[in-house]
């Protein structure tokens, strides 16, 4: 999933300076599992901001805020809220944030949230990095784990030297990505595959701004 | 004194050096003691922004030390390039003079003095080493044939101490495959290790130079066994520089780094030493008059 981290509150009071009320909108997916834009917390900025004066319009939780058009026809029952607010707080990740600057195109849109990473959830609200969406996944050559996203180098062809009793030199809280690939690929009798070098990445394949379309299947008569 | 490829190539027993050029641009007291080195050793390094703290760059240094009439390995990292720049630097040092370069990952930006750097990694050791390979052959690393090809000695870096060995084993392999014609290890203590480690070496055709890192002080050696991984500084050793003392400690490290080139070249071990002393550069040859050479 999407993981975000809330703003501190205090960026997000300077963001609004100048702005009175607000609508704040929340996401029930990623933001809601990573706890900034569940009900709860929309219901937490709320109170926190009315308790330095500044006025909620409404609030509401979208289903899946990165889906453009089906937020925008969620929150036609929130119109009247979202007119009478200057500005917009939406707390999922930036993904949805600017569903709600391409919906609202003359509001004021904000992020109450920063996004971090895409996730796992290894344990109850806690999130490793596995996956760094390069574009091209070549884990089938490295025993299923990620040395683009999990060795902080992005390493493709085996340890560096700092290497350190199958932990990392970058930092003692991060295992060694090679020392994972090795001792997988051994227990699933792939080294050989291990020795064959890896090419440069294509990098053209993680160029931003990307964009997706599923080619429609033929129409079934 | 022959040059590295020629020592290597000849059999000779072969020493490199290293020197780290100074962040900021007073180079007197490094090229002084580049000076000390003339004659004393077959090639000298000149480390790439070392652990990621930013100094003057290697391939400018390069030249410098060459127009002395050393001969320079020019350290190149991927940390600080994407493969454009990597490739423009290899075809510079070709035509600045420089004969090798030492292809390496690079310590990560979060060891250095600017943290919060963009680390590149466009490449890493084993692609760097066949990028070389591609532009000595006349073709730059997407294929596009070059106006004349650079002519590159190539060596890489290997820790024969790594734990876990296998998967370092496994990309020391990589590395002989993408073009390594020589190795410097990381600093070894413990000889009956490096001994097994170069019998595994030994099966492929490559030179290796053993890393000898100058002890300046037990503490040095108590800080490399904590903090530095892939060093392991035997506990007889560090027994050895505490007893000599505040005052005798750097002379009984000169001493041991002396002992080891020694036993590496009379057992024929490696094929040279490569004596890193870390800023103490001047005192190299007398380590080497004590291991009997020169
Ligand atoms: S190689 Fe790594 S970053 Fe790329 S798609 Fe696969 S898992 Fe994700
Ligand atoms: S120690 Fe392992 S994970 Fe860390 S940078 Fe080196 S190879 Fe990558």
């Amino acid at each position: 999933m999407i993981v975000s981290k809330a703003k501190e509150r205090q960026d997000v009071i300077n963001m609004l300076e100048g702005v009175s009320s607000v609508f704040l909108l929340g996401c029930s997916e990623c933001a809601s599992l990573c706890g900034t834009g569940s009900p709860e917390a929309l219901a937490e900025m709320k109170e926190s901001l009315e308790s330095i004066g500044k006025k909620v319009t409404g609030m509401f939780v979208a289903k899946t805020g990165c889906q453009v058009l089906g937020t925008k026809v969620e929150l036609k029952a929130n119109k009247e809220e979202v007119d009478a607010a200057d500005a917009i707080l939406v707390m999922s990740c930036g993904a949805g944030t600017q569903s709600m600057v391409e919906v609202f195109k003359d509001k004021k849109v904000y992020p109450a949230n920063d996004t971090a990473f895409l996730g796992n959830m290894t344990r109850f609200q806690h999130f490793d990095e596995r996956c760094s969406m390069c574009g091209e996944c070549i884990i089938d050559k490295t025993g299923g784990i990620c040395p683009v996203t999990t060795c902080p180098k992005g390493i493709l062809n085996g340890p560096c030297g700092g290497t350190n009793n199958g932990f990392c030199e970058v930092s003692p809280d991060i295992e060694c990505a090679w020392a994972k690939i090795y001792a997988r690929m051994e227990r699933t009798g792939e080294l050989e595959k291990m020795k064959q070098i890896i090419p440069p990445k294509d990098y053209s394949k993680k160029l931003s701004p990307k964009v997706f379309v599923i080619e429609k299947k033929k129409e079934e008569k | 004194m022959k040059k590295l490829k020629e020592a290597l190539e000849a059999g000779e027993f072969t020493i490199t050096a290293e020197c780290g050029p100074p962040k900021g641009t007073d180079i007197a007291e490094m090229l002084e003691h580049a000076k000390h080195l003339l004659g004393k050793i077959n090639a000298i390094n000149v480390t790439d922004n070392q652990s990621a703290v930013v100094r003057i760059g290697s391939l400018p240094v390069c030249r410098l030390l060459s127009e002395m009439g050393h001969d320079p390995i020019f350290q190149l990292t991927c940390r600080d390039r994407n493969r454009l720049a990597i490739q423009s630097d290899l075809m510079g040092a070709h035509i600045l003079g420089i004969k090798n370069v030492l292809c390496m990952t690079g310590d990560h930006v979060s060891a250095g003095d600017h943290k919060t750097a963009k680390p590149v990694y466009d490449l890493e050791s084993v692609q760097l080493l066949q990028t070389v390979a591609a532009l000595n052959g006349g073709h730059d690393l997407a294929g596009n044939e070059m106006k004349g090809a650079t002519n590159l000695y190539q060596g890489a870096v290997v820790t024969p101490e790594a734990n876990p060995l296998e998967p370092q084993m496994l990309k020391f392999e990589k590395k002989v495959k993408a073009g390594a014609n020589f190795f410097q290890t990381q600093a070894i203590y413990d000889m009956d290790n490096f001994k097994r480690f170069m019998d595994r070496a030994r099966k492929f055709n490559v030179k290796v130079l053993a890393g000898i890192l100058l002890l300046k002080n037990a503490g040095m050696a108590n800080f490399l066994n904590k903090f530095v991984p892939g060093i392991t500084v035997p506990q007889g050793l560090i027994d050895r520089l505490k007893a000599a003392g505040k005052e005798g400690a750097l002379d009984c490290g000169m001493d041991i780094a002396a002992e080891q080139v020694r036993i590496i070249k009379e057992q024929g071990i490696a094929d040279g030493a490569h004596v890193m002393a870390i800023g103490l550069e001047n005192k190299v040859p007398e380590i080497l008059k004590r291991a009997g050479i020169a």
